[in-house]
């Protein structure tokens, strides 16, 4: 690669993008305000859920650690093609910054459900006029030797595998889930509980760390406490941040869970949220999104390979209050995943895309 | 139970009404299933409140994976179905006390809509092993061999091993030579392998003979679209298309559901014998229902599946699916199943996170 495009180039133009975020992290900033004004349409959310992705999810700064790591994963290509999806509008900003630490060119398409994020993002790269850019495609042009950045569902991915021409790499950051493993002879329940609630509220649960799954070690009386106090915790946080707007398909999904769990085992549900509970699983149940979250009781250690066992290709997240050895099991089963404390599995360090499986 | 089926079919008035038998068998489920139990506490409905069948809440079909839905405890099973195992996750289950009942069903429909001419004789050519405990379509396999076939050919050695093309030759060959009717039955998946493996030579079967073929892929073979898998099927065995019966049965449920068109062939009239309109024995009855607030729709209107089947005696009578489809003028059509909560990107459906394997 040529010195005009060294690792200080790269960095300069992760710190550009940052500090176009910035200025949408910023209510008081105009594209902060648009933001606000665009973003409860474009994605469902509500306008404090919107709220809270914009003032506590998106990435506005680095450490220097994270950037030299996501440099590092960021790989080198002429020019790199960014395909964002519409489900978690943050994400905008980690995508390119990879993008602009690959390439000394970028074409970002927005989703045609989100159409917010990324041109915000060129307008205050535009008007920071730091020699930091991208262009806004509506179509996907690579050429041989570029690469293409791919977020969203498998069809999507499958597609546009299909469609470029050959010599384009693509790198594609697909569907999956956030588990969390909580153990209740090291974690302090109540806490526990109060932190995976904080990990599910954001962007009603859409987004591919978004944990749908808990499992807990411990007696039954203990998880089922546990699930309590999870809709206790997740009723709190509806009084503060409304859910948004549930797609048919999530509300469909959610009459047969709510079914399938009274009959088979515990079901607790607020005005936006519920909690299953199985205390005695033979399989797992995954609710669907908007704020839903399957309990499933750990036992002996050996159920955690066999729940975990057959959804392990598809965890991006596991989230943890200890470094239990449950954790660690976890994490071993689950090649790839990012292993975060509770409370952060939404906030992963700015150190690479936020699913890792493909680096593995 | 059974006495009902015997003079449903015969063209005898039942003793007991469809909707009195119904109540009567969930009235037992309520007091011997705790799924049930559960599921009717919620729902503050119970049978023996002289509830209509349609208005109280219905077994979710996931259920059968996730616990055991039976009235009676393992130490009276005689046999366990279990759904096919294309992943390493739970599979679905149904316990039987007896199968006394299922075959009964399973022989009934089976006459209705694929012997009802009773060809004698009859070879049975199963795309299928000859042991396959666990699988509710195999015990139907052999059941009909046993009853109606002469002879019976598995192309199998396992559920795993491939289905040899010479095997397939020298059975369908020795038919033809003998002049003796055959019926060919396997998965749709299995007839694909098949229809792979002789890579495009005719198989002619003599006349009357006929074919049966059930269920999707899943993942099992190339994907072929119920139409151009029952033309090859045709083409290569010298089957008219309507001999070509699809069936449509779940390991959940102890009837099926069939195509008609092999009776329309030959003659007897059906309004709905059309391809891809399955058709349920009376013993059963399909609803299409919404989505969301489980009500019905209404008929020819697309919703999801709810099955009452009075042969499930053991386990659920009411089986709320996931696979959409309309019901009209007696039959069900098969739309696909529901799609799973994936309306915004990258959070997923159980179905589509579990690994092949």
């Amino acid at each position: 690669m040529s010195g005009a495009f060294s690792f200080e180039e790269r960095e300069r133009r992760v710190h550009s993008i940052l500090a176009a975020a910035r200025r949408l992290a910023d209510s008081r900033d105009p594209l902060g305000q648009e933001a606000r004004r665009a973003l409860p349409a474009a994605t469902g959310l509500s306008e404090a859920g919107v709220e809270l992705g914009l003032s506590a999810h998106l990435e506005t700064s680095v450490s220097p650690d994270a950037l030299a790591q996501l440099i590092a994963r960021a790989g080198s290509a002429p020019s790199v093609h960014v395909v964002l999806s519409a489900n978690v509008f943050v994400g905008a900003v980690r995508a390119i910054a990879l993008a602009l630490a690959a390439a000394p060119s970028v074409f970002v398409r927005a989703s045609r459900r989100e159409e917010v994020m990324a041109p915000l993002l060129h307008r205050a790269l535009r008007e920071a006029d730091r020699g930091v850019d991208f262009e806004m495609a509506s179509t996907l042009e690579p050429r041989p030797g570029d690469e293409v950045h791919v977020y969203g569902r498998r069809e999507t991915i499958d597609a546009i595998r299909a469609s470029v021409p050959q010599g384009v790499r693509v790198r594609a950051h697909g569907p999956g889930i956030g588990v969390a493993i909580v153990d209740a002879q090291r974690d302090v329940m109540p806490r526990a509980a109060a932190l995976l609630a904080g990990d599910i509220v954001p962007f009603d649960q859409r987004g591919c760390l978004s944990p749908r799954l808990a499992l807990v070690a411990g007696s039954a009386d203990e998880v089922d406490a546990f699930g309590l106090r999870l809709a206790e915790a997740l009723e709190q946080r509806q009084q503060v941040i409304p859910r948004g707007v549930l797609g048919e398909e999530e509300r469909h999904e959610l009459t047969r869970y709510r079914d399938t769990m009274q009959a088979i085992g515990k079901y607790h549900a607020g005005s936006s949220f519920s909690v299953g509970i199985d205390l005695a699983p033979r399989g797992i149940l995954l609710p669907p999104t908007g704020r839903n979250i399957h309990v499933a009781r750990l036992e002996f250690q050996g159920d955690l390979t066999r729940l975990l066992g057959p959804l392990r290709a598809a965890i991006t997240c596991v989230g943890h209050m200890s470094a239990s050895p449950l954790a660690a099991l976890a994490m071993t089963l689950a090649r790839g995943a990012r292993g975060l404390p509770l409370g952060l599995m939404q906030r992963p360090p700015l150190d690479g895309p936020v699913d890792l499986r493909e680096m593995v | 139970m059974r006495s009902f089926i015997e003079a449903s079919v015969s063209g005898r008035v039942p003793a007991e009404s469809f909707d009195e038998l119904g109540v009567a068998i969930l009235t037992y489920q309520a007091e011997h299933v705790p799924a049930y139990q559960r599921l009717l506490a919620r729902s503050g409905r119970h049978p023996a409140d002289g509830a209509d069948i349609r208005a109280l809440p219905a077994m979710p079909s996931e259920a059968f994976r996730l616990a055991r839905i039976a009235a009676h405890p393992p130490s009276d099973d005689v046999v366990v179905f279990r759904t096919s195992g294309t992943t390493a996750a739970a599979r679905g289950e149904q316990a039987l006390s007896t199968t006394a009942t299922y075959e009964c069903s399973v022989i009934a429909w089976g006459r209705w809509a694929l012997f009802f001419d009773e060809p004698k004789p009859l070879g049975a050519i199963l795309l299928a092993p000859r042991d396959n405990p666990d699988s509710s379509l195999h015990f139907m396999l052999q059941r009909f061999a046993a009853r109606f076939a002469s002879s019976t050919h598995y192309m199998q050695t396992t559920a795993t091993s491939p289905i040899g093309a010479s095997a397939l030759e020298r059975v369908c060959e020795g038919a033809w030579r003998a002049g003796v009717p055959a019926i060919i039955m396997g998965t749709s998946f299995a007839f694909v392998h098949a229809l792979d493996a002789l890579g495009g030579r005719k198989l002619p079967l003599p006349r009357a003979s006929r074919a049966m073929h059930t269920g999707g892929f899943k993942g099992r073979s190339r994907e072929v679209s119920p139409s151009a898998l029952r033309s090859q099927i045709a083409q290569t065995f010298a089957l008219s298309e309507n001999a070509v019966v699809g069936e449509y049965g779940m390991t959940e449920l102890s009837s099926q559901r069939y195509e008609a068109t092999l009776r329309a062939e030959q003659g007897l009239e059906m309004s709905s014998a059309r391809q891809g309109v399955f058709v349920p024995p009376p013993w059963m009855r399909v609803v299409a229902v919404d989505p969301e607030s489980l009500l019905p729709v209404a008929p020819g209107e697309p919703g999801i599946l709810r099955f009452e089947d009075l042969a499930n005696v053991d386990g659920a009578l009411a089986i709320q699916t996931a696979d959409r489809g309309r019901c009209s003028g007696g039959g069900v059509e098969l739309m696909g199943r529901s799609p799973g909560a994936l309306p915004r990107g990258c959070s997923l459906a159980l179905e589509d996170l579990l690994e092949n394997g």
